[in-house]
């Protein structure tokens, strides 16, 4: 139950989060995904069940408040949790770095996805967004990320998802 | 240090990838049944949400206002200055169309041509901007229960903002100009050729299918052709700024600057009736306005 409400409160913060304060802080226009930043952490952290649970109610509830397709959302947010999930069991230790190489991945692979599906726009068009969108939202991502994992190492103590079996 | 214990049990693994595979095969099989399903818990779950987002914004706002009044008054004086003189020169004009006005109520009473009616419209506050950066769209304070619905019309004093494509019971996601993905009827106001507004990435705007034999130039005016979607006819949407004709090409385009800065945008109206009806006189009370765009 515990879990529950802070997954829930976190889903609920997040969208003023995204809305309405990260645009303040955006360069060039372009501002983070938190959303895909905060299902990842909670993939690394609390295993891939939760990040992919936790990535497609984030998905959901940030669609509500996006003109974008629902199915999208939920797929890259939900698999944003999951692959990280699955991804930080092959790894020992996840430090801020190794966590923002595999944001850098996963932010460049879903706005890959977002970008090809969409319907009206050109060849030019897409490249433009691929080039001034994507990429530059993906280091965005990737920095975000670090930062949050620095923050949450410091001021918590979690210990990762299947660690203590895997040592024990 | 706070423990925080979010561990789940091991053999998650292989229900996680279940799960996502189940999604996926129902997102893909049965597009608009699972759609259809989640749009049906949209209305409690965005209720919810709107509370955070609605205080959040009010606190931002507050700060935003506290900057520009009492921080961020560097060049004030030069702007008062400059807005005097626009407002003088306005007046000018304004006089001279309200001429221009009553000798066409004139002739229109004088051919029996039905009044245009005045659409009805709801003022709402924009509390947010897109959650995605894929994206050109606002976030307003009003939604269902105002009587918003998809495919209104949204505009400001000085012209065309966008289109709502989304909403839930307290709030609506409009679609702005410059979005890739909206298209809006316009009309080349000195030619009266039509075409299709659009917008681009880069942010701004540009009119499609203007034909071949159109005599359009640079600084032409765009206003909506009312013919489709929801707008009345002649609302500003930009100015031509370059115009691009094709050797072989069927059609022109020409590049727009939208006449309303769209990042920049605080307070809207949306259109509930474009056409409105002649003789109706209010609208809901509190909630909206009716009068010239």
């Amino acid at each position: 139950m515990k879990k529950f409400l802070l997954y829930a409160g976190l889903v609920l913060l997040l969208v003023p989060l995204q809305t309405t304060l990260l645009p303040h802080v955006a360069i060039w226009d372009i501002k983070p995904d938190l959303g895909l930043v905060v299902a990842a952490l909670v993939g690394v952290l609390a295993g891939e069940l939760d990040g992919l649970l936790v990535g497609l109610a984030i998905g959901w509830i940030l669609n509500l408040y996006s003109a974008g397709d629902l199915w999208l959302n939920l797929v890259t947010t939900g698999g944003a949790g999951l692959f990280a999930g699955l991804l930080a069991k092959q790894v020992a230790e996840i430090t801020p770095t190794i966590l923002a190489v595999g944001l850098l991945a996963l932010s460049l692979a879903a706005g890959l996805v977002a970008v090809f599906s969409m319907k009206h726009a050109t060849i030019a068009d897409t490249w433009w967004m691929v080039q001034f969108v994507v990429v530059p939202q993906a280091c965005f991502d990737a920095l975000m990320g670090a930062v949050l994992l620095w923050v949450v190492e410091q001021r918590f103590a979690v210990p990762r998802f299947g660690m203590l079996d895997r040592y024990s | 240090m706070w423990m925080v214990n979010v561990r789940s049990p091991y053999g998650a693994r292989r229900l996680a990838l279940g799960m996502f595979a189940l999604l996926l095969a129902a997102l893909l099989l049965f597009p608009g049944q699972s759609q259809g399903l989640l749009d049906y818990l949209d209305g409690p779950v965005g209720q919810l949400v709107r509370l955070p987002l609605e205080a959040v914004s009010s606190i931002d706002q507050g700060i935003a206002s506290m900057w520009h009044q009492y921080v961020s008054l560097q060049h004030v004086a030069d702007e008062n200055r400059r807005l005097k003189q626009e407002m003088d020169w306005l007046r000018g004009e304004n006089n001279q169309l309200r001429e221009a006005a009553s000798a066409t109520q004139r002739l229109t009473s004088l051919l029996q041509f039905k009044e245009q009616a005045l659409p009805l419209m709801v003022a709402a506050q924009v509390i947010g901007r897109d959650s995605s950066n894929r994206f050109k769209s606002v976030i307003l304070d009003k939604g269902e229960s105002d009587g918003i619905q998809r495919d209104m019309g949204v505009i400001t004093p000085a012209g065309v903002v966008g289109r709502v494509v989304k909403t839930t019971g307290g709030t609506a996601v409009v679609l702005l100009l410059t979005d890739p993905n909206n298209a809006i009827a316009g009309l080349i106001q000195r030619t009266r050729d039509e075409g299709i507004v659009e917008g681009v990435p880069q942010g701004r705007a540009r009119l499609k299918y203007i034909p071949m034999l159109s005599a359009v130039k640079e600084g032409d005016r765009v206003v909506t052709s009312g013919l489709v979607g929801g707008f009345p006819r002649g609302l500003a949407i930009g100015t031509i700024t370059a115009i691009d004709r094709e050797e072989g090409a069927l059609f022109q385009t020409a590049e727009l600057v939208p006449e309303v800065d769209v990042n920049r945008v605080e307070e809207v109206l949306v259109i509930q009736t474009p056409h409105g009806t002649s003789g109706e006189t209010a609208a809901r009370p509190g909630a909206g306005t009716k009068g010239e765009p």
